[in-house]
């Protein structure tokens, strides 16, 4: 579909909502939705799911690609181009940014302490999102029992995750989980 | 312990190559949660970081917009080869994957049932999920001996798993509740 002015729209649009996204993209998705489906209709509801299932299939950086993907379905590959920009470029430069500034300290007694105290709840919050993706995809005890061997598996053996990711995707395909 | 960063001998230069190489991996195998690879290659591969500190960067990304991963990418490149590891580090994670992604993607939405690839999906993140939380696990190891710690990683996960609270309020509460307990630990126990 070509709407004229849609593709400068949903640039500036992806740069400002690219600026905010405390907390990852997957956060921004539901103002993005409202915005290009709703607000404006530029695409259907389903091509927007059908990015976003897609974009979890296959490797890469996944939310840089969901956005060039609703780019390409609204203006091509140009736009296409422009929306993976505008999701990192913004991010990548704040990041750079703060990382030099906090640098600077880094010896600084202040630092120390903030770090200290940083740390766990991070690491508290990477494992309270893995409990959330495990109930995203819940549907019973077959895929909580894949869950926890995995854990177990990465934890205690030296097998590639790969390999455990390629045996989830196959009881997947099969309908076992 | 944790703290002695400067105490270490210098590790071997990173080169650009090779801050290119690692991302561009990272991101093209970055299936079921790229913080799961990004340990692997950073901590367990090339030693480039140990968990204390691949942790410490990560918890500056709670406060950075973007994936965290992008944050990650951009201040390790910094940290080892200032503005030109940024940009090599960014450029392996973007450059190539993005096209193979792309193109894959291109096909997919073309040609395949999305009901079947949803099946698919179930079964991978449930196995990113359990990769998710053994990677958390690792990276608390160093956290142990701190009763402080552990406290304030046990609040956090409760505060988002359980009591399913708004991220940026969780964190604004706890960090300094965190670093708070931190230093009066630290000044108990010495």
């Amino acid at each position: 579909m070509n709407v004229p002015g849609a593709s400068p729209a949903l640039v500036a649009h992806l740069i400002v909502l690219s600026m905010i996204s405390f907390g990852g993209i997957p956060a921004m998705l539901p103002n993005l939705r409202d915005y290009i489906v709703t607000g404006n209709g530029w695409i259907t509801d389903q091509d927007f799911a059908n990015c976003f299932a897609v974009v979890q299939a296959i490797p890469g950086p996944n939310m840089i690609l969901m956005m060039s993907f609703i780019g390409w379905k609204i203006g091509g590959l140009p736009v296409a181009i422009a929306g993976a920009f505008a999701t990192f470029v913004p991010p990548c430069a704040i990041s750079f940014v703060v990382f030099r500034w906090w640098e600077r300290f880094r010896k600084a007694e202040w630092q120390g302490l903030v770090r200290r105290g940083l740390t766990p709840v991070t690491i508290g919050l990477v494992i309270a999102g893995g409990y959330a993706m495990a109930q995203a995809s819940d549907v019973g005890w077959a895929s909580v029992a894949v869950t926890i061997a995995a854990a177990g598996f990465l934890l205690l053996t030296r097998i590639n995750p790969l390999w455990m990711l390629g045996a989830g995707a196959v009881l997947g395909g099969l309908g076992l989980v | 312990m944790a703290y002695s960063l400067e105490a270490r001998e210098p590790a071997p230069r990173i080169t650009l190559p090779a801050l290119f190489a690692t991302f561009l991996q990272i991101s093209l195998i970055g299936f079921g949660g790229p913080i799961v690879w990004a340990r692997r290659f950073l901590v367990e591969r090339q030693r480039w970081l140990d968990d204390q500190e691949f942790a410490e960067i990560l918890s500056l990304g709670q406060f950075l917009p973007g994936p965290n991963v992008i944050c990650m990418t951009v201040c390790v490149g910094s940290k080892f080869r200032g503005p030109a590891g940024a940009l090599a580090a960014v450029a392996g994670f973007i450059l190539i994957p993005w096209t193979v992604g792309f193109a894959l993607g291109a096909l997919f939405l073309h040609y395949t049932q999305i009901a079947a690839m949803q099946n698919i999906m179930r079964g991978v993140s449930a196995v990113g999920a359990g990769l998710i939380i053994a990677t958390g696990i690792r990276l608390l190891r160093p956290q142990i001996r701190s009763k402080a710690a552990m406290l304030f990683a046990g609040a956090a996960f409760a505060g988002l798993a359980f009591a399913k609270l708004p991220l940026l309020p969780l964190v604004l509460v706890l960090v300094p509740l965190s670093i708070a307990a931190a230093n009066y630990e630290r000044r108990i126990v010495g």
